[in-house]
């Protein structure tokens, strides 16, 4: 506990630069909506405004590629604290998903930017949207302590991991919406997590077009069975991840 | 049995119950490189393990001070990590009735980018101390460790030694009853090295319990009641220092040490 704490306040110390926790996914936003939405023409993909829909889907995907990307590090880096810590292991991996899960709130403003910009003003099931937070962050629990404990048995998953993300960048609706994707897939794609918690991100502002009860229930389902395995996993590895230290 | 956990109604404060424990081997670096990644290309993923320590029972009991001796440098530290349970045995298991603070290493897990108060913080976190109660000790172990004008100053600029006698003041603080402690940690110049001696001597008094592995046990000889040496895996308890630096001269003399001959 106490980790996390001094943590955090540690991590902010280096954030004095907060503005680019703000710049940097604002900019990317920019820079996809320009592509996706200006040169490829309005026909194009996902739902309109696409500035809004983007930044909603982005801003979570980020914190989910750089928790998942770091949690392949965290051991690596760490070994001399591991050493001698008296806490237990999973902390480590705890720290690195708090850690980017508080720059993706840091960075929230920019959803709140594409707002003003967009005017474009959400309904109620805005109440999704914590519940989506809490959910992605079960998923990536599961899933970094899955990768972390596997980044020690195989150091080439680290470069493994970066391969998947990137493919999951794509096969994940942030540039689109699931619905852009034809029928017979659809059921598939809702087998991803992601789907149906970006789809909760969104839902407040296209309560029809993102709707999807089977995708936030398969993403409820799968977040939750993985959060299970990773600390099956973990626990198993742990005497392992101790010794590499 | 998570780790550092503690086993109440316990009458010694280390217990190892048939406790074995595999490392990886020290690959030597030399040329074997590529090979060793083409291997891994070909999905041969083998990696040596040694046993460092195999279904080794004993227990120490309060107040005692053991030195352990023998083994390598690697055996030895895993061997305090084990006591301290920062590290899990791959057999049987290890109780323990009090906390054991892993002296080994500390200075490594410094961390260079922060200032010299949050390592305060961080260290005194890792060895389970609370904020609370390291808020009031931090100008004492700042003074202590002499780094008391420099507080916040990141760490990157301390020397080596000072971020020795840090970690060392630190691990002090915690007012643990036992500690494991790797005499490599005793370093710095002679005058700090003699109040750090000087310390643990009052300690001990107090009836804490010391765990002290060394490659040097002629140092341990007045500190020391009793000694574990470790020779090829199996401890052995016996009496005192000198009957351990006994035993572990003849197993080097018999080729079962891989550690250079020291003191």
């Amino acid at each position: 506990m106490l980790v996390q704490r001094d943590l955090q306040r540690r991590y902010s110390k280096f954030r004095l630069g907060y503005l680019w926790t703000l710049l940097e996914p604002l900019g990317m936003a920019v820079v996809l909506w320009f592509v996706f939405s200006i040169l490829l023409g309005p026909r194009g993909l996902g739902l309109q405004p696409y500035l809004l829909f983007l930044s909603l889907a982005i801003l979570p995907w980020w914190w989910f590629s750089k928790g998942i990307n770091a949690s392949t590090k965290v051991f690596a880096k760490n070994g001399g604290q591991l050493r001698v810590s008296l806490l237990p292991a999973h902390l480590w991996v705890l720290r690195v998903v708090l850690v980017s899960m508080v720059e993706f709130l840091f960075s929230l403003p920019v959803i709140l930017i594409a707002l003003a910009v967009t005017q474009f003003w959400p309904g109620p099931l805005i109440a999704l949207f914590p519940v989506a937070i809490v959910l992605q962050f079960v998923l990536m629990y599961g899933v970094a302590l899955i990768v972390a404990a596997g980044a020690v048995v195989i150091p080439d998953l680290a470069r493994i991991v970066k391969i998947v993300l990137r493919a999951m960048f794509y096969l994940s609706p942030v540039l689109y919406s699931i619905s852009n994707i034809p029928e017979q897939f659809q059921t598939l794609a809702e087998l991803n997590p992601l789907v149906g918690i970006f789809g909760m991100y969104r839902v407040g502002f296209w309560p029809q077009e993102v709707y999807s009860l089977a995708a936030f229930g398969v993403a409820c389902a799968v977040s939750l069975s993985l959060f299970v395995i990773g600390l099956l996993v973990f626990r198993r590895v742990e005497p392992r991840i101790l010794k590499e230290a | 049995m998570a780790r550092g956990s503690l086993t109440r109604g316990l009458d010694a404060v280390v217990e190892f119950q048939g406790v074995g424990l595999s490392l990886p081997k020290r690959r030597r670096r030399k040329g074997v490189g590529k090979r060793q990644r083409l291997r891994r290309l070909a999905g041969d993923s083998r990696r040596e393990e040694v046993w460092v320590l195999r279904s080794a029972s004993f227990t120490i009991l309060p107040g005692e001070s053991v030195a352990v001796v023998g083994g390598g440098l690697p055996a030895r530290q895993a061997f305090l990590r084990l006591a301290a349970g920062t590290l899990i045995p791959d057999e049987g298991r290890v109780l323990r009735s009090d906390t054991v603070i892993p002296m080994v290493e500390l200075a490594r897990a410094l961390d260079r980018t922060f200032t010299i108060r949050q390592n305060i913080y961080l260290l005194g976190g890792l060895l389970g101390m609370t904020p609370n109660q390291i808020g009031p000790q931090v100008q004492v172990i700042a003074e202590r460790a002499g780094v008391d004008s420099m507080m916040d100053r990141y760490l990157g600029a301390a020397p080596a030694v000072q971020r020795q006698r840090m970690a060392w003041t630190i691990a002090m603080a915690t007012h643990a009853r036992a500690y494991a402690v790797d005499r490599s940690l005793v370093v710095g110049e002679p005058e700090f090295k003699e109040q750090c001696w000087e310390h643990l001597r009052r300690e001990r008094e107090k009836g804490t319990t010391f765990i002290v592995a060394t490659d040097a046990p002629r140092l341990l000889r007045e500190f020391c009641d009793r000694a574990l040496v470790i020779v090829d895996g199996s401890v052995r308890a016996v009496e005192s220092v000198d009957e351990a630096i006994e035993l572990v001269r003849e197993a080097r003399a018999q080729g079962k040490l891989d550690d250079p001959p020291v003191g």
